[in-house]
């Protein structure tokens, strides 16, 4: 079985770490000491980017290629800290906000040290009370011991960390929804480019990092690269497994929810697969699986015949899914698909900031349509139409057989497309929320689509074996490596 | 200039220009709605998705990009000889593509899920950005079964109410009153699908601050659909049914060009018309507003003679004999001239003419609206000088540019003066007890005026011209720009053209004028009158002169 890897969370449980003292006798702050005084801000750089660093807060972004973005020549630049997590199924960075928060100032410093930084700002979750209770008391501490304020440790660099609570909005985890909520505006995330790296807070160059990366950083001070890129998996026995070049180092905060029987956070090389995760968080409760979401509640989901594929960015961007911000939820036989998508489409539909056009009235649309299914209200046609499935070869075309139409899922299916098109990964947004909103609905309904179907039929929710509710993998798999029929001209 | 590929054009356009506007350059138009050019961009509405093309090395050829981009963020520069599109072009953007056709169809479907069908009831249907794209790039049927929300109407302010479940959010109101106007009156309350536009108000819903600024009307012309609604214009009338001219607003020395909406009844609305170096986008509300004295029915519409301390109506030949008998009693130096800053400079070149040519007098004066509050937003001021051609009239009357509209200047200007002719043409304007005092004095006073007002009541005849909407001509505004007014609607009554009652007066006296319209006038202006040369109603057009020296 695969053994946890505990690195961030390693002394999550040493009472009293929370405190100056107690985290300076497990090497806290020594690691910046160490950055400061062997290392030049562009050694740090050099060490990240070959560290392979991935931003752990959802895109999965290479850490190092986002600091070089950044311009040097233009005064000030900031550090902006995200800690507004609220992806459902993640929670992971509350437990080192809660119980380690000198560990997250710590990366700041190292982060800002190698970026020339002397402005940083936590942006935190405004329902993280005790969370941003200790991490301004540890602030407070720092301060005091002289590893913030000005002139630190004599070398001459500043450091100035603010903690600053959110209000409560899903979309001010969105990285320049964050920074328009920090300059005291409406949370809405802001057209790009430009980037924050180039202008981002107060129209400056902005490092935006998820509180997870920077906790990586004071690891991958002390203990050096080689040492870094030795932890994730090594590939090559799928035919999912991502090519060799775009390496995924590190351990990740798995936070693992729903039926399995000790759900929690598991810190593991990233690499292993859905199958060894969930055998790791006790097994699943109940029966079988019959579903996963692999990273938070906006990733397309997996079936269980899907469980092989490994939970790292690059592979499950092969799975038409994505790793996402870690928060995966497992789903039994008792589970009805139709009912969990309504479930985040509610939420979805909610969280829509409003600013634009598809997402503003898409978002409710699709779940007025989910809703509509869910209560026995979909429609059906009488007409028949030929159903498109696994033809020769184990292509996708038309199988010769007919198929029922059923009107709402067509609808549900084209209204989520408008809004982001998962299958050519466009949206017609301005942020990602729109694929995000669409990419659950759209796989949700492809790979459980038997289940919605019975919904209409039946009248009412119908909870389907997970044989019968789930669409075939070959069948899934001839789908996504169809030919897309091309609007435009495509690349040959 | 960059040179760009758009659809199978191949253009010149500035560098910086975005895709919206360089195909408006070209005839293309790229539909849009939270885009204006006069705020800034948020892309909110992304109804103006266009396709960008990019170079993709893997092909080794130019390619559609994956992702359509917004015309109004995108910007066409031009690329450094190395990175030249197919060899030459800056950039290539199709705005016809099936991708693009699609995107606009399903960005108006959701445009139109809780968009009430009420245009048979909507102020703005005929000027409709949503109806007319709807039109255009909609699918004409909806898929969407589920409730409409239904936010209420909203009382905004003096002038404007808010039809709010008309509003697609595009934001405009909001980036005008932050931009433009600075004072920040509107936001966005709640969120998502229950986004709306509104004032801010107390826990009681009562207003803490009403859109009250005096730029506040243009919201109600940059709503892209009917959800700002002017109360003044609220059911008056189609727009089809109204006929448009282009003309200057007469409110003050700014000068906004405008557009006059009309029936044969009288005006309808006024809306501000683009001019880049006067009021770009905008007019402020006392001119939009302040029209309805056009139309008012106390306007004069006969001349009048004062018999036994009354003014009472007479006939134009008896009025302007009346006024050549007295004139001719009376000794040329005591008779003053009194032009008006109201007035268009064919006029007070006409009034010049009369002073210098036939009377041979040197008194001549000025007249006007008093100065009042100059307003300074951050992109458009309101100018203290309340009347539109007070540089042309002292121009025209070869008055210096110390030739103030002050009571004090008035009254010394008609100190001496037996008989005045006075042209006022103001829709308001009190005169204070010493000047009532001044006029009250001379022997015979002539006004030629609009209304019975303050000073054509001490008139001893009174002569009816004609607002800015019922002539021709042209305003010199304080900046220098020559601008021409149009005539909208017929003169009440028996009114007649200021310049034909001058023409006729002259002509009584022994002139020999012989103009049959305004544009001949302004050509004798542009021979004879330093600096406006170019300033003949040819060259003027609807974009004006600006002239020789004038500064800015």
């Amino acid at each position: 079985m695969v053994q946890e890897r505990r690195i961030l969370y390693e002394h999550l449980d040493v009472p009293d770490i929370n405190t100056f003292d107690v985290f300076r006798q497990y090497d806290g702050y020594k690691r910046f000491e160490k950055a400061i005084k062997e290392y030049q801000p562009d050694d740090i750089c050099d060490m990240v980017m070959k560290s392979g660093l991935k931003g752990r807060g959802g895109a999965g972004f290479s850490t190092g290629l986002k600091w070089s973005f950044v311009p040097r020549d233009i005064e000030p630049r900031y550090l902006c800290c995200n800690a507004d997590e609220s992806e459902p199924g993640t929670f992971s960075n509350r437990y080192v906000l809660e119980r380690n928060p000198h560990l997250l100032i710590e990366g700041i410093l190292i982060c800002c040290y190698a970026m020339g930084i002397s402005t940083a700002y936590v942006y935190i979750r405004g329902e993280f009370t005790l969370g941003k209770r200790m991490l301004d008391a540890a602030i407070e501490e720092a301060y005091q011991q002289g590893y913030l304020g000005k002139d630190i440790l004599g070398s001459g660099f500043d450091l100035d960390i603010y903690s600053h609570p959110g209000a409560g909005a899903y979309i001010c985890g969105e990285e320049t929804g964050l920074i328009e909520s920090l300059e005291g505006k409406r949370g809405q995330p802001r057209v790009k480019p430009p980037f924050p790296a180039v202008e981002g807070l107060f129209h400056k160059p902005t490092v935006v990092q998820n509180v997870e990366t920077l906790c990586n950083l004071p690891f991958l001070m002390g203990n050096g690269v080689e040492w870094y890129t030795d932890i994730g998996r090594t590939y090559g026995d799928t035919r999912f497994d991502p090519p060799q070049s775009d390496p995924n180092t590190g351990t990740k905060l798995y936070c693992i929810s729903g039926d399995v029987n000790k759900p929690g956070v598991y810190e593991l090389d990233l690499g292993l697969t859905a199958e060894e995760l969930i055998e790791v968080a006790g097994g699943v409760r109940g029966e079988r699986v019959k579903a996963v979401i692999p990273g938070g509640s906006s990733a397309p989901i997996l079936t269980h015949y899907e469980l092989e594929c490994r939970l790292d960015f690059t592979s499950l961007t092969l799975w038409k899914s994505m790793l996402g911000s870690g928060g995966i939820i497992v789903m039994n036989e008792t589970r009805n698909i139709v009912d969990c998508l309504l479930n985040i489409m509610k939420f979805y539909a909610h969280e829509s900031c409003g600013q634009c056009t598809p997402c503003r009235w898409g978002t409710p649309w699709v779940r007025d349509i989910v809703q509509r299914i869910a209560d026995g209200e979909g429609r059906q046609t009488t007409m028949q139409r030929p159903k498109f499935g696994v033809a020769e070869g184990g292509r996708w075309g038309d199988t010769g057989e007919m198929e029922e139409v059923y009107e709402d899922l067509d609808l549900l299916e084209s209204v989520a497309n408008n809004i982001a098109n998962v299958d050519t990964m466009t949206w017609n947004t301005i942020c990602v929320f729109g694929i995000a909103v669409s990419w659950p609905a759209v796989s949700y309904l492809r790979k459980f689509r038997p289940e919605f179907e019975a919904a209409i039929r039946e009248g009412k929710l119908v909870t389907l074996s997970v044989e019968e509710a789930t669409v075939p993998p070959e069948e899934n798999y001839a789908y996504q490596q169809r030919i897309v029929p091309s609007l435009f001209e495509a690349p040959t | 200039m960059a040179f760009i590929k758009l659809n199978d054009l191949e253009v010149e356009v500035e560098d910086g220009t975005n895709i919206i506007e360089a195909a408006r350059q070209h005839g293309i138009e790229v539909p849009h709605y939270c885009y204006h050019p006069g705020l800034t961009r948020p892309a909110n509405c992304r109804m103006c998705l266009v396709e960008p093309h990019v170079f993709f090395p893997p092909a080794g050829k130019v390619v559609p990009d994956r992702q359509l981009a917004t015309g109004c963020t995108t910007t066409v520069r031009t690329a450094p000889p190395d990175r030249k599109l197919d060899g030459k072009y800056d950039f290539i953007v199709r705005t016809d593509s099936p991708r693009v056709k699609k995107a606009r169809e399903d960005i108006l479907e959701f445009l139109l899920v809780h968009h009430p069908l009420d245009c048979p009831v909507c102020d703005q249907a005929g000027e409709c950005d949503l109806q007319d794209f709807s039109y255009n790039h909609g699918s004409g049927k909806s898929r969407y079964l589920e409730v409409k929300n239904v936010p209420p109407k909203k009382d905004l302010g003096p002038d404007v109410l808010l039809y709010s479940t008309r509003c697609i959010v595009c934001t405009r109101c909001i980036r005008f009153c932050d931009e433009v106007a600075g004072t920040g009156e509107l936001g966005l309350i709640h969120r998502g699908s229950h986004d709306e536009i509104d004032i801010p108000r107390d826990h009681d819903e009562n207003p803490l601050r009403l859109l009250d600024n005096k730029l506040a009307g243009n919201v109600v012309d940059i709503c892209p659909v009917g959800a700002l609604i002017s109360k003044d214009f609220l059911f008056k009338s189609r727009p089809w049914f109204m006929k448009q001219v282009n003309s200057v607003c007469p409110g003050c020395s700014v000068g906004c060009n405008i557009t006059v909406d009309y029936k044969e009844d009288g005006l309808y609305r006024i809306q501000p018309r683009f001019h880049e170096d006067i009021n770009q986008h905008w007019m402020c509300d006392d001119g939009r507003l302040g029209y309805h004295y056009v139309n008012s029915e106390d306007r004069l519409q006969i001349p009048m003679k004062r018999v036994d301390g009354e003014l009472v109506p007479t006939s134009w030949a008896d009025a302007l004999n009346l006024v050549v008998e007295k004139f001719s009693e009376t000794d040329p130096d005591s008779i003053a001239i009194i032009g008006s800053a109201q007035a268009t400079n064919e006029e007070n070149y006409l009034l010049g003419k009369l002073a210098h040519e036939i009377l041979k007098t040197e008194s001549i004066g000025l007249f006007g609206r008093e100065p009042d509050e100059e307003h300074k937003f951050p992109q458009f001021t309101i100018d203290a000088d309340k009347n539109p051609n007070t540089r042309g009239a002292r121009d025209m009357l070869k008055l210096g540019d110390d030739a103030s509209l002050t009571e004090e200047v008035f009254r010394d200007g008609i100190a001496n003066a037996k008989a005045v002719y006075l042209v006022n043409g103001a829709p308001e304007r009190p005169l204070d007890e010493t000047a009532k005092q001044a006029l009250e004095a001379v022997d015979f006073l002539v006004v030629q005026d609009i209304f019975e007002s303050d000073v054509a009541q001490l008139a001893d005849v009174v002569l009816p011209g004609v607002t800015f909407a019922e002539k021709e001509g042209t305003f010199t505004n304080a900046k220098g720009w020559v601008q021409r007014i149009h005539r909208a609607v017929d003169p009440p009554g028996e009114a007649r053209t200021d310049w034909e009652i001058i023409q006729q007066l002259a002509n009584r006296l022994g002139g020999e004028m012989n103009y049959h319209f305004a544009g001949e006038i302004a050509l004798d202006i542009a021979e004879n009158v330093p600096d406006y040369q170019d300033a003949t109603h040819q060259k003027i057009g609807d974009g004006g002169v600006k002239l020789n020296g004038g500064n800015n």
